[in-house]
C-alpha cells in the first residue's frame, strides 16, 4: 500500500502546474519523462485498486488481454505528435493526458503483466521497440515540423531519443535470448 | 552435485597452496609495468615541477609539453590501467577458484595488444609528433599513428574485460543460485565500466584517425571534447571503485574487523555503475555551445555520485569503529588509538580515504558553476587531482601493493619492507600536501596549469605565484624519493624478500548479517538501467551539437 500512495505522490508531483510547464517545454522531457512518469504513476497506484476492486479486475481483465489492448491503444494514441501537440493547446486533452496515462495505462499494464504469458509480453516489448524505430525514423528524417509547439531540432533530437531507447531494448532482448537465467540461478 | 564437491576441493586448494603459477604470472607482470610505469611517470613529474619553477632548463630535444603529455600518459593511463587489471586478475583467481585457461589466454591477447599498443603512441610523443597532452583535444592534431597506437590499448583493455565476464560468468553457472564472491563482484562493475565507458572514447578516436591522415577536412571539437569526457570521467570513477574494493574488503581484514553490510556494498557499485557516465559533462562547465540546462543537469548527475561516497565513509568509519573497540578502546576517540598505525597495508589506504575528505570537497567545488569559473585551467585543478588520483588512489595501490605483490611472488613482507612502506607512506603524505596545497593556493591566485617557466614579461602578479611554485617543487622532490622507495619495495617483494605464504587478506561478513538480494546479481538489468541513464543525458546535447554543427576545425599543430 506504502507504493500506491508513493505512485499518488508523484502523480501529483507531476501535475503540479510548474512542473508540469518545465516538463512540457522540451519535447524529449514531455515524450520521454513526463508520459512515462505518469504511467510508473498509475502502476505504483495499481496495487490498491486490485486490493479494493479484485471483484471488478477478475471480471473485466481475468486474462488480462483486455487491460494489454486498452494500455497498447492509450499509449499509441500519446505517441501521435498531433495529440502531444494538441495537449498542450486545449485543457480538456491535458487533462485527458494525465488521467489516460496513469489510469487507463499504467494501471491495466500492471494488473495484466502478471496475468497474460510469455507470448503476450514479449509481443507488447517487441512492440514498443519497432514503434520507438519507426517513430525515431519519422522525427529524424521528416524534414518538416510536425508539432505546432516544438522546433525541428527538437524533434530531431526526440527522434533519436526514440533510436537509442529502441537500441537499449534490443540490448535488453539480446541478453535474454543469450542468457537463460536459469543457468543461473 | 559431483562437481560442486569437485570445486569445493579445488577452492580449499586453492586457498591452502596460493595463487598458481600461471593466473600469478599474470598478475605479477602487469603490475611490474604498472610500478615502471610510476617510476617514469615520476621523474617525468619531478622533471616538470623543477622545469615550472625555473629551477632547470630542459635540453633543446625535449620540452615540457612533451614531458606532460607522457607524464599524464603513464600515470593516469598505464599505471592505473595495469594496476586494475593485475589486480581484479589476482582477486577473480584467488575467490573464484583459478582462471580458467581461455581467460588466462584472453589476458595475454590484451596484454599483447597493449604492448603492440604502446610503441606507437610513444614513439611519436618521443619524436614531438604528439605533443597533444594526454587529453589529445582536437583541433590539436597528432601523429595518426598515435591514435592508431590508443585503438590498440582499448581492444587490449577489452579482451581483459571480457576475460573477467566470462570468469564470473563461467563462475555462477557452476554456483547456481549463489552469490558472486564481492571482490569478484566489485570486479565485474570495475569492467562493466571499463568496457562501456570506453565506448564513446573509440568513438572520438575512430574520427580522429581520418581527419589526422588528411582524408577528412575537419572534425567537430565539441563532440570530440563530449565523447572523451564520457570516458575520462568514468576512468576517474573506475580508479575510485578500485580504490574501494580495497577499503571495503581488505582492510577490514587487515585490521582483524569484518568488512561492512553485503547489501550496501553490493548497492555501492550497482549505483556507481548505473549513475556514473553522464557525469562527464561535469568537465565542460565552461565549453561553449551546451546549454545551462544542461549542464545543470549533469551538476546534478555529478553531486549523486557524492551519495555512494557519503556512505563508504560512513560505512568505513563504523568498521574502524567497531573494530577499535573489540580491542579495547574506549571513549569518544580511544577506539581510534587501536588501529595498527604501523602497517602499511592499514596506514597507507588509511591516509588515502582522509585525503579523499579534502578531494572530495574540492570536487564539489570544481563541480558548481559559479566556482568552477574561478578555478577552471589553473594549477588548482592540477592540486585536486593529485589530491584525489595522486594521493587517494595511488595510496591505496600501494598499500595493497604490499601484500599482494607477495602474493603473487609466494614470498612474505618482511617487518623491513613494512616499515620502509610506512616511511614511504609519510614521506608521500607530505610532499603530497606541500605539492597539492601550494598547488591549489596558486590556482587560486590566477596561475594557469599546463603552462611551462616563464615570468610573463616580468609581470608582478606572476612573480607573486614563485614561492608557491618552490614548494611545490620541494614537495615534488620528496615525492620522488617516495616514488624511488615505493618502486624498490615493489620490485624487492617480487624478486627478493624471503620465500613463503602470503594471505590474500578478505574479510567475512559481519555475524548475523541480513540476507543479500538476489536481485544485486541481475547484470542485464543493471546495465539497462545504466544506458537508458546515459542514453537520457547524452541525446539532447549530442544532437544539438551535430545538428547545429560550426562548420568545424582542420588539425594544428600548436607546438
Ligand atoms: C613524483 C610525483 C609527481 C610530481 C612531482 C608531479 C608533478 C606534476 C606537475 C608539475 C604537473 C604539471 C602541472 C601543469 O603544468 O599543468 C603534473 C601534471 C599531472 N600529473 Fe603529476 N606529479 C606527480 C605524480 C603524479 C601521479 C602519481 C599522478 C597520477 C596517478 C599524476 C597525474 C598527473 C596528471 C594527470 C597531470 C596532468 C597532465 C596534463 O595536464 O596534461 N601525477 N604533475
Ligand atoms: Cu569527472
Amino acid at each position: 500500500m506504502k507504493q500506491a500512495a508513493y505512485g499518488f505522490a508523484l502523480f501529483v508531483f507531476l501535475a503540479l502546474p510548474p512542473v508540469a510547464r518545465f516538463l512540457e517545454s522540451v519535447m524529449i522531457m514531455h515524450m520521454h519523462m513526463q508520459m512515462p512518469l505518469l504511467v510508473i504513476a498509475g502502476y505504483m497506484m495499481a496495487r490498491y485498486f486490485q486490493l479494493w476492486f479484485p471483484g471488478f479486475l477478475a471480471k473485466w481483465n481475468g486474462n488480462g488481454i483486455p487491460g494489454i489492448v486498452l494500455f497498447s491503444i492509450v499509449v499509441m494514441y500519446w505517441n501521435l505528435p498531433r495529440a502531444m501537440d494538441e495537449s498542450l493547446e486545449l485543457a480538456g486533452s491535458e487533462l485527458f493526458k494525465f488521467v489516460s496515462l496513469t489510469f487507463l495505462a499504467g494501471l491495466p499494464l500492471r494488473d495484466s503483466w502478471q496475468k497474460v504469458g510469455y507470448a503476450c509480453r514479449s509481443t507488447v516489448f517487441i512492440g514498443y521497440m519497432a514503434i520507438s524505430v519507426a517513430l525515431g525514423l519519422l522525427y529524424t528524417i521528416a524534414p518538416v515540423q510536425l508539432c505546432n509547439n516544438y522546433l525541428l531540432i527538437e524533434q530531431i533530437t526526440l527522434g533519436w531519443g526514440f533510436l537509442t531507447t529502441a537500441i537499449c531494448m534490443a540490448v535488453y532482448v539480446v541478453y535474454r535470448l543469450m542468457i537463460r537465467h536459469s543457468e543461473y540461478e | 552435485m559431483e562437481t560442486t564437491k569437485l570445486q569445493l576441493l579445488k577452492d580449499k586448494a586453492n586457498r591452502a597452496m596460493g595463487i598458481n603459477p600461471s593466473d600469478a604470472l599474470i598478475s605479477k607482470t602487469y603490475m611490474f609495468i604498472a610500478f615502471a610505469a610510476l617510476l617514469l611517470g615520476g621523474i617525468l613529474g619531478l622533471t616538470q615541477g623543477l622545469e615550472k619553477a625555473g629551477l632547470i632548463t630542459l635540453p633543446e630535444w625535449l620540452t615540457y609539453y612533451q614531458v606532460l603529455t607522457a607524464h599524464g600518459f603513464l600515470l593516469v593511463i598505464v599505471l592505473t590501467a595495469f594496476f586494475t587489471i593485475g589486480y581484479f586478475y589476482a582477486g577473480l583467481s584467488h575467490t573464484l577458484g583459478g582462471l580458467l585457461p581461455k581467460v588466462r589466454t584472453m589476458a595475454w591477447i590484451g596484454f599483447s595488444l597493449k604492448i603492440i599498443g604502446f610503441p606507437l603512441v610513444v614513439v611519436p610523443v618521443l619524436l614531438n609528433d604528439a605533443t597533444v597532452l594526454y587529453t589529445f583535444y582536437p583541433p590539436m592534431a597528432a601523429s595518426p599513428w598515435f591514435y592508431i597506437g590508443l585503438v590498440f590499448i582499448v581492444l587490449g583493455v577489452w579482451m581483459c574485460a571480457f576475460g573477467a565476464f566470462v570468469q564470473v560468468a563461467s563462475w555462477r553457472k557452476r554456483n547456481k543460485g549463489q552469490h558472486v564472491p564481492i571482490l569478484a563482484f566489485f570486479a565485474t562493475g570495475v569492467f562493466v565500466l571499463l568496457f562501456f565507458g570506453s565506448i564513446g572514447v573509440t568513438i572520438e578516436v575512430l574520427t580522429i584517425i581520418p581527419w589526422a591522415f588528411g582524408w577528412t577536412d575537419t572534425i567537430n571539437v565539441m563532440v570530440s571534447r563530449t565523447l572523451f569526457w564520457s570516458f575520462a570521467h568514468t576512468l576517474v570513477n573506475i580508479w575510485y571503485l578500485t580504490a574501494a574494493s580495497a577499503w571495503y574488503v581488505i582492510v577490514p581484514k587487515v585490521i582483524g574487523g569484518r568488512r561492512f553490510s553485503d547489501v550496501l556494498t553490493r548497492f555501492v557499485i550497482i549505483a556507481l555503475v548505473i549513475t556514473n557516465i553522464p557525469g562527464g559533462f561535469h568537465h565542460q562547465i565552461i565549453d561553449p555551445g551546451i546549454s545551462l540546462a544542461i549542464k545543470f543537469m549533469h551538476v546534478f548527475m555529478s553531486l549523486v555520485i557524492s551519495v555512494p561516497s557519503m556512505m563508504t565513509a560512513y560505512a568505513m568509519f563504523s568498521v574502524f569503529e567497531r573494530r577499535g573497540r573489540e580491542l579495547g578502546g574506549r571513549g569518544l576517540i580511544g577506539w581510534f588509538k587501536r588501529m595498527p598505525w604501523g602497517d602499511v597495508r592499514f596506514l597507507a589506504p588509511f591516509i588515502a580515504m582522509a585525503a579523499f575528505i579534502p578531494g572530495g570537497a574540492g570536487g564539489i567545488v570544481q563541480s558548481t558553476n559559479q566556482l568552477n569559473q574561478v578555478v577552471h585551467n589553473t594549477m588548482w585543478v592540477v592540486g585536486h587531482f593529485h589530491l584525489t588520483v595522486g594521493t587517494t588512489v595511488m595510496l591505496t595501490f600501494f598499500g595493497i601493493s604490499y601484500w599482494l605483490i607477495p602474493y603473487i611472488s609466494k614470498r612474505v613482507l618482511t617487518p623491513k619492507i613494512n616499515k620502509l612502506g610506512v616511511i614511504t607512506t609519510i614521506i608521500w603524505t607530505v610532499g603530497m600536501a606541500l605539492m597539492s596545497i601550494s598547488m591549489h593556493t596558486v590556482g587560486l591566485l590566477g596561475a594557469p596549469r599546463r603552462t611551462s617557466y616563464t615570468t610573463y614579461g616580468d609581470s608582478a602578479t606572476a612573480a607573486s605565484w614563485d614561492p608557491y611554485i618552490i614548494v611545490l617543487a620541494i614537495g615534488g622532490t620528496l615525492l620522488m624519493i617516495g616514488v624511488i622507495l615505493q618502486a624498490y619495495a615493489v620490485f624487492h617483494l617480487m624478486f627478493r624478500a624471503p620465500k613463503g605464504e602470503t594471505e590474500f587478506p578478505i574479510a567475512d561478513v559481519e555475524e548475523n548479517a541480513s540476507e543479500t538480494p538476489y536481485w544485486t546479481e541481475r547484470w542485464g538489468r543493471t546495465i539497462f538501467l545504466m544506458l537508458l541513464l546515459i542514453a537520457m543525458a547524452y541525446v539532447i546535447p549530442l544532437v544539438d551539437m551535430i545538428v547545429n554543427a560550426p562548420p568545424g576545425s582542420p588539425p594544428f599543430r600548436t607546438w
